[in-house]
């Protein structure tokens, strides 16, 4: 019987400074496999289509099960993650490439601290620390609830800010995820403490104005965050921060 | 071979080492800037003052399905309004201008990926930027050649439609202000949708759609009213139309009282 070979080519860089190249393999079909446990037996056994001996794909994952946000990469031209990228249902020969907008660190490896960055700018946190109990939150009612559970599901995997047109050197633009957790936290009974702060934070250059409505972040999302609406309601709310601030000045 | 080369062992490859971010998109510049303000003001001249004055424009120009006389009673009416002049800059060269250049400056530093994600409201994203491009080239010319070159209009409305008919009678001008046409009803219309989205007046999904549904039909009615004018110039109704239809224009001035004392005696009386 003839073995059933998955054609895979991988761009590969050895170091954030390095050329990137392709690398082709031809890796034995297994039932179920995915581009993660693809890039598992290139690792077992690091032999390219050509026949020659290579080091194992370096490449961020965790979870396997689409929740970790680690394993986002440019599978066939698309990002998404590749836990999820069935190989069964994969255009071949797959081709596998870091996402482009974020630095290489090796391989399909990317520095997204960017992302943290923003979390950080919006102070997109709850403040509860401080030297005495504050007892209980207050109540979140389950309507309350029903619109900040789909905002909490994003696992900051980075695919929104790699489809958006607006999200590049240019711009500097925040992106949908921190926009979204911007409504998250502003929503939340506690966390609604520092709503003008974030507002005012995402009033600065590349902040909620630089968004071009092109709604590749809402189609791309793995976790189906409703980020334009999010992005939609946070614009109003910063630029109703923005006229009150300079009414009250 | 490189591919399999081995990460070289210097600090400075390693990412904790070369600090977060080398080489990428630059973080939030939280509370620092004014691109904020800029690209609201930008949004908002796009629906008033100047799409106010487009869809002024194009009721303007469908006065002349009814004819040159028509045509320059319009012209004549807006070259009559109050600070018709200061109307002019502040209500349309200025916002214009704004609106054009920054709007260059934020196409030019978008960067379009209908390539990979061949999506509609990626599409739209990408028509809005070529739309923009088309109307700000087309809107040069059309000021300097209607506005500022050959037979002034505000002093002579009467050779309006002369004059529209005679930059039309050219097919490749006819070409082009189609184009334009189409491009510039378009920009707007899904301008005003985007506006709508973006100052969260239509965050829901199905707002959205009902109100692009909304702004479609508003974007053909004025495309087809604009090409409908275009028409009058260029269809068998008004061929050959005269150099002005109205000369006596200029020479009309305000009769002045024939009896100053019976005047004054008036004025005295109340």
């Amino acid at each position: 019987m003839a073995e059933k070979v998955i054609q895979i080519e991988i761009k590969r860089q050895s170091g954030p400074d390095a050329p990137a190249t392709w690398e082709k393999f031809e890796i034995p079909w297994k039932p179920g496999m995915n581009v993660i446990s693809v890039m598992r037996e290139i690792a077992a056994n690091p032999v390219n289509a050509n026949g020659q001996d290579t080091t194992p794909i370096v490449y961020d994952s965790n979870c396997l099960e689409e929740i970790c946000g680690s394993c986002a990469m440019v599978i066939n031209g698309k990002a998404r993650m590749a836990c999820s990228a069935l190989v069964d249902k994969l255009e071949q020969p797959i081709r596998v490439q870091p996402l482009t907008k974020f630095p290489v660190v090796r391989d399909l490896s990317v520095d997204r601290s960017v992302l943290f960055e923003n979390l950080k700018a919006v102070k997109a946190w709850v403040p509860v620390d401080g030297t005495y109990d504050l007892g209980s939150g207050p109540r979140v009612f389950p309507q309350q609830q029903e619109v900040a559970y789909p905002l909490s599901n994003c696992i900051s995997c980075c695919c929104c800010m790699e489809v958006c047109p607006q999200f590049n050197d240019a711009t500097g633009f925040v992106g949908a995820a921190t926009i979204a957790q911007v409504k998250l936290f502003n929503s939340h009974p506690t966390g609604k403490v520092l709503k003008e702060d974030r507002l005012r934070a995402l009033a600065g250059d590349g902040g909620v104005q630089e968004c071009g409505y092109a709604q590749n972040c809402v189609q791309v999302c793995p976790k189906q965050l409703p980020l334009t609406e999010a992005i939609s309601d946070v614009t109003r709310d910063v630029t109703l921060q923005v006229a009150k601030d300079f009414l009250r000045a | 071979m490189a591919t399999a080369a081995r990460p070289d062992a210097s600090p400075s490859s390693s990412p904790a080492a070369r600090g977060p971010l080398a080489g990428g998109v630059e973080p939030l510049r939280a509370g620092k800037g004014n691109s904020f303000l800029l690209r609201k003001l930008h949004s908002l001249s796009g629906i008033v003052p100047i799409g106010a004055f487009l869809i002024e424009h194009l009721l303007s120009n469908f006065e002349a399905l009814k004819g040159p006389l028509a045509y320059a009673n319009q012209v004549k009416f807006l070259n009559s309004l109050p600070l018709v002049r200061v109307l002019e800059v502040c209500l349309i060269f200025l916002p214009l201008a704004y609106h054009a250049l920054y709007g260059v400056y934020i196409a030019l530093r978008g960067k379009a990926n209908v390539i990979y994600y061949p999506w509609s409201g990626n599409w739209m994203y990408m028509m809005q930027r070529w739309t923009g491009y088309i109307a700000f080239v087309y809107i040069i010319q059309h000021v300097i050649r209607q506005r500022f070159m050959g037979v002034s209009l505000p002093e002579h409305p009467g050779a309006a439609f002369h004059k529209v008919q005679m930059e039309l009678s050219n097919p490749w001008m006819l070409a082009v202000y189609v184009i334009a046409m189409i491009a510039v009803c378009w920009h707007f219309s899904y301008g005003i949708w985007l506006f709508a989205a973006k100052w969260g007046i239509t965050p829901g999904e199905t707002a959205r759609r009902r109100f692009g549904y909304v702004c479609a039909v508003l974007g053909v009615v004025l495309a087809v009213m604009g090409l409908a004018s275009i028409y009058a110039f260029v269809g068998p109704n008004y061929k050959n139309a005269p150099d002005d239809v109205m000369p006596a224009q200029t020479r009309l001035s305000m009769p002045a009282p024939h009896d100053a004392s019976l005047s004054q005696g008036y004025l005295a009386r109340i």
